[in-house]
């Protein structure tokens, strides 16, 4: 990964010079300083850090004005508060406006450099889940298919899930709790949904309780396996799945949550299905 | 698990966020317990993982919805666009958030997943169990079922 483009935001020439050198001597890049609110919005626009160091107390402004100013611009930058000043309140209202670290001045460059490489390494390993969790789930849900109802399906189309959709009857829900939190959401019609029942079941009928307890359990098989592979891949995930929740009904409208997921259309001999996955990258 | 245990954390949560939101009186009704649920209006859901596993499923009708919003963002909202989907969202993630803590504060380790919005009428919904504890809460006078499901 390429290094941080880092802006410091200080009213005080001393300590701008002794945050660059430690930054400097450690690899970083100093994009820009700003010590007014004006220059932290000029900087962020033309410059576009990827890391802020922030002082809490400026003339004619704060830390937290600072903050929102940037997080308006671009809200993934990523602030760390570099202040004299350290207590409950402000600690309170950085955790509200989503700063991902705290260094209290004098800055220990030891301090500094470990605040800004954790940062670095939740980065990394967010944009490692975003690489390989949907060919995961989507191997998990063909070899659940596969195992649990001696089937093959094969992926007609897959896309960003950007818009609500209309359920086509079944959706099964499990959340995903971890390093970082999402969701898996299987969408099927009645009639597939009987057919895997019934298949799974090897019986000719089914009542929509068996179907629902098929399914619940179709859907926790294959997003523990895709999440234990993905734990296996990389052990820092930690990730959890929640107990299914299954919902059904002739028009249910299922929103598109505020963070990216991926959609895939899987073709199978019972009918279609829908696998809808994604994370969110939250902030610790 | 007794069911009071898993009530309080959910009403509490509830006196501590909506104050918070710009909202006044937050009154719990009485506690019921059904086994399958047909919901109408927005159905919003939120796992839960740790020490309790379940989920916990928030409702409201479209107007309670509206009204809801509205207060949140401080100007008269009118349908459930994408805004008021999203701002339902967080209200149902900080409450649960909130409820873990509750949990936490007890002894119990509680993560929360992210949370899920539909839409409908004549919903059937499937919990883990077949205990599902239905905590009615008015804000304002506007209604909200709480549904709690541990497994």
């Amino acid at each position: 990964m390429e290094k941080k483009k880092i802006m410091i935001v200080d009213d005080s020439s001393f300590s701008i010079a002794l945050i660059r050198d430690i930054l400097e001597q450690n690899g970083y890049e100093v994009v820009g300083t700003a010590g007014t609110l004006d220059e932290v919005i000029e900087v962020t626009t033309n410059q576009r850090p990827s890391l802020v160091t922030m002082d809490m107390t400026l003339l004619g402004t704060d830390g937290f004005e600072c903050t929102k100013a940037i997080h308006k611009i671009d809200p993934s930058i990523k602030v760390i508060v570099v202040s004299s000043m350290m207590d409950e309140e402000i600690l309170y209202e950085a955790k509200k406006l989503h700063i991902v670290g705290y260094v209290q001045k004098p800055v220990d460059a030891d301090e500094l450099i470990r605040s800004i490489e954790q940062v670095v390494a939740v980065d990394e390993l967010f944009l490692f889940l975003q690489d390989h969790y949907f060919a995961v789930f989507k191997e998990a849900l063909m070899d659940g298919m596969n195992r649990m109802t001696k089937s093959i399906i094969t992926y007609q189309d897959e896309y960003r899930c950007e818009k609500e959709f209309q359920s086509k009857g079944y959706s099964i829900i499990i959340g995903v709790i971890g390093k970082f939190s999402g969701r898996l959401l299987l969408d099927l019609s009645e009639e597939t949904a009987n057919n895997i029942a019934k298949k799974m079941l090897r019986k000719d009928t089914v009542g929509r309780d068996e179907v629902i307890a098929a399914l619940s359990e179709f859907t926790n098989i294959i997003s523990g396996n895709a999440c234990s592979t993905l734990n296996r891949q990389n052990q820092s995930l930690g990730l959890r799945v929640t107990p299914p929740s299954v919902l059904y009904g002739e028009h249910v409208l299922v929103s598109a949550p505020d963070y990216e997921t991926m959609t895939a259309i899987a073709a199978s001999e019972y009918g279609l299905l829908m696998l809808n996955v994604g994370f969110r990258r939250g902030d610790e | 698990m007794m069911d009071v245990e898993n009530v309080k954390p959910f009403v509490s949560a509830f006196e501590t966020v909506m104050p918070q939101l710009g909202f006044t009186t937050v009154v719990a009704k009485e506690v019921t317990q059904s086994t399958h649920l047909e919901l109408d209006g927005v159905i919003i859901i939120v796992g839960l993982v740790g020490s309790v596993k379940g989920s916990v499923v928030y409702c409201m009708d479209l107007e309670s919805a509206k009204r809801i919003v509205s207060v949140m963002m401080g100007m008269p909202v009118t349908q459930i666009d994408e805004m008021a989907q999203s701002a339902l969202s967080e209200l149902t993630n900080m409450l649960t958030a909130n409820a873990a803590t509750v949990y936490t504060q007890n002894g119990e380790v509680v993560d929360i997943s992210t949370p899920t919005l539909f839409q409908g009428d004549h919903v059937g919904i499937k919990m883990v169990t077949d205990e599902i504890i239905h905590i009615p809460i008015e804000v304002d006078g506007i209604s909200i079922a709480v549904r709690v499901a541990i497994a």
